[in-house]
């Protein structure tokens, strides 16, 4: 195992995507220290901004010790392997990952399993933005793996899911699961606004309170308890949503119905 | 004395090219066909506030300095920095806005523009769904529905009803001057009434007054002709001329159009209002767009920078799309400083990409949340900052401008503004659009020539000018930069 411990609180954005378990596999400490990275707009190697030892023990590979906040790429595009960040972890953590585990016991900054295609993400805090959604401009949202989150996300995350699961043990913000079309969204607490919106496809669950809902979903019944996958279903009761109608969209938005008494008055009556 | 014709005013995204400006003993005395905003840059540019000389912060305190230390010291700043940001770039012109490009690629820096405050949301949304557009002659000639939506032309960009859209006689379309001065008549006769008769409270008036923002759509939206409908948060003067006000509930703007896009699609809702307006008054506004010939809506920083803000574009982008498989209908926004969209033009005809521009890995990537300023800025990345052509002292929120004055700052503008106030090397530059010539974009992205009417104070140079000097002194300090590491 690896294990890389800041050499100083950093201000310039570090850029450190050769931190990954497929590209230090194989390699000796010196090889490792070499590796290029770029702090701010100068280019350095790995040793100049990290401490770099090697423990016995072989799991995880990759351990990072201490505040990662402005490192950046970490795990990007990772097929194997597993990286435990101890501290915060910066932005586009595990970018495109395609296999393995990234474990964070703090919180993770935005576009976090940004486009991810397999593989396991555990923040044991909360997330920033753009949680799983893909780079600006892209449709290419996460397509398989599961992202789990003990705390808060930020807004617009789960962006064009087209498969995986993201469990939220928080609250979530605005544009959760905008556009997405295939997946499945878990968010325990409350949602913000503009949920599910414009979704084509897929599921979005919320136990708790959902913030300013989107007029153009049509509810369709309740249901008691909804499926979030093989070892665990979501109590109910919940309000379950037909939509994005702007879209023409056939997803399904479960809304808890005590937690929203609001809707009573709405909805009620086409039930 | 000298008339100068066709002048570009250099205000707003506008860019009117039919100003008339009279100079005498190198001084503008008289300006003709200009709003009042217009007026007052071309007879008030020459204040008190002009810069007149370079100057250095020495001890706390600004010491005029000779030109070659000015850029001395800027190039020295700017080629020591680890994560420079380059920022303003909007009320300058295309030419300097290139070298500007130049600069940040050779110093590994930050190129942003006001845009980020601005109408960045709108090209982040052009960039996820596209953009049906065209230039304003078009519209002026064949548009018969105009929207705006979350802007007051009336008040941000005079002339923009009167040269472009609803009191401009096209080719197609008449003018709505004369039914909108009977519109004025009316209410100042029903003002009268109102007055004579007055016994209601305060409070009172205000009810009524609410009552008549919900009226119902006009039979006149189903008409032919000229229509002007207005959507915003509260009844702007834009409003007060429309054929049809719809009062939004603040930030409600992405759901009122989410829903007209369903209606659109001819998909029933649930609820019986969406963001304050009753469902069968949207119904009737949309089959006012549908049944239209040609429809526009012109946005403005109520949709930008509302709750939602790119997603409030995208969507708007969205609805454009879909009428236009029923009808035909463009999208435009409303941009601000004369030459906003010529940073974002030549930024993105340089780089890729059209603000918030990161060099630092020596080749343009791009990521707004990431590499825009005022987000470098709230984290407190940067070490040092270049503000040309704009003020962020006055528009940024307190931390950015704590951080931003925490490292050396560079600021090149003609006046005092607050960002030159609190910056360590102030160059004094000559305005464009009066005392030098260029290209700007208008807010169609038609480029049009800046014209030149007076001569600028001496010794002051162009934005360009100055670029250019800083660029090749940092190019010298990296040289002998890397000279004295190859000898060591």
């Amino acid at each position: 195992m690896i294990v890389l411990t800041p050499l100083k609180k950093f201000q310039f954005p570090v850029h450190a995507e050769c931190i990954n378990p497929d590209v230090f596999k194989g390699k000796s400490v010196k090889e490792i220290a070499a590796l290029p990275v770029w702090e701010g707009n100068k280019k350095k190697k790995l040793s100049d901004i990290f401490k770099i030892e090697e423990t016995p023990a072989e799991t995880p590979d990759i351990t990072i010790n201490g505040d990662a906040t402005e490192v950046r790429r970490v795990g990007q595009g990772m097929k194997n392997g597993e990286i435990v960040i101890n501290g915060n972890a910066g932005m586009h953590l595990g970018e495109k990952m395609a296999g393995g585990k990234i474990t964070v016991n703090g919180t993770a900054n935005g576009w976090t399993g940004s486009s991810m295609k397999k593989g396991l993400i555990e923040i044991h805090g909360d997330a920033g933005d753009y949680l799983a959604s893909p780079y600006r401009g892209s449709t290419a949202g996460m397509r398989g793996g599961t992202i789990i989150v003990d705390g808060n996300v930020g807004g617009d995350s789960g962006c064009y899911l087209r498969g995986g699961t993201i469990i939220v043990k928080g609250n979530a913000g605005p544009f959760l699961g905008f556009h997405i079309s295939k997946g499945v969204i878990y968010v325990e607490k409350n949602a913000g606004g503009r949920l599910g919106a414009s979704m084509t496809g897929g599921k979005i669950v919320v136990s708790g309170a959902v913030d300013e809902f989107m007029p153009t979903f049509t509810v369709d019944g309740i249901k008691k308890k909804v499926k979030i996958d093989d070892d665990f279903k979501a109590e109910g009761p919940f309000y379950v949503f037909l939509g994005d109608l702007a879209e023409h969209g056939t997803g399904k938005l479960f809304v808890s119905q005590p937690s929203n008494p609001q809707f009573s008055a709405i909805y009620d009556k086409y039930l | 004395m000298s008339v100068i014709n066709a002048v570009t005013c250099p205000i707003c995204g506008c860019l009117c090219d039919d100003i008339e400006v009279t100079v005498v003993n190198n001084e503008v005395v008289k300006v003709k066909n200009g709003c009042a905003v217009c007026e007052a840059k071309y007879m008030g540019y020459k204040s008190e506030h002009r810069i007149r000389q370079p100057l250095i912060r020495k001890d706390g305190k600004f010491v005029p300095v000779p030109m070659k230390e000015a850029i001395h010291k800027a190039a020295e700043i700017l080629a020591n920095a680890n994560y420079p940001i380059l920022y303003g770039w909007s009320s300058t012109n295309c030419e300097a806005q290139r070298v500007g490009v130049e600069l940040a690629e050779e110093v590994g820096g930050v190129l942003d523009n006001t845009a980020v405050v601005c109408h960045g949301p709108s090209l982040m949304g052009t960039q996820e769904v596209g953009i049906p557009t065209s230039t304003l002659g078009q519209i002026r000639h064949r548009a018969d529905l105009i929207i705006y939506w979350g802007c007051d032309p009336w008040s941000a960009h005079p002339r923009h009803l009167e040269r472009y859209t609803s009191f401009t006689k096209g080719r197609f379309e008449d003018s709505e001057w004369k039914s909108y001065l009977n519109k004025v008549k009316a209410a100042a006769g029903r003002k009268k009434v109102l007055s004579a008769t007055r016994v209601a409270p305060k409070q009172q008036r205000a009810t009524v007054a609410e009552e008549v923002v919900f009226n119902k759509p006009p039979e006149t939206l189903q008409k032919e002709g000229r229509k002007l409908i207005v959507i915003d948060v509260r009844k702007s003067m834009t409003a007060e001329v429309a054929d049809y006000f719809i009062k939004v509930e603040p930030n409600k703007d992405y759901e009122l159009m989410q829903a007209i896009r369903a209606l659109v699609k001819e998909q029933e809702l649930d609820v019986d209002q969406v963001a304050g307006v009753p469902v069968e008054y949207i119904k009737e506004v949309v089959d006012a767009l549908v049944n239209c010939n040609f429809g526009i809506i012109f946005f403005g920083m109520g949709l930008t920078q509302s709750a939602g803000k790119f997603r409030n574009i995208e969507v708007a982008i969205s609805l454009t799309r879909d009428l236009n498989l029923r009808t035909k209908f463009l999208i435009m926004p409303m941009r601000g400083h004369f030459n906003v969209s010529g940073a974002n033009i030549v930024f993105a005809w340089q780089s890729g990409y059209a603000f918030g521009v990161d060099f630092s890995l020596g080749y343009p990537r791009y990521n707004p949340g990431e590499t825009t300023s005022m987000d470098i800025l709230l984290r407190g990345e940067s070490d040092a900052a270049l503000v040309i052509a704009s003020d962020p002292g006055a528009t940024f929120p307190k931390r950015a401008i704590q951080n931003l004055v925490k490292h050396p700052l560079i600021v090149i503008d003609p006046h005092m503004n607050p960002t030159a106030m609190l910056g360590d090397v102030v160059f004094p530059s000559a305005f464009v659009g009066i005392e030098v010539e260029g290209t700007a974009y208008r807010m169609d992205n038609v480029p049009l020539p800046l014209k030149k009417v007076v001569e600028p104070p001496e010794g002051i140079l162009s934005d360009e000018v100055l670029l250019k000097n800083i660029l090749e002194e940092v190019r010298s300090i990296k040289a002998q930069k890397a000279k004295k590491a190859e000898v060591v």
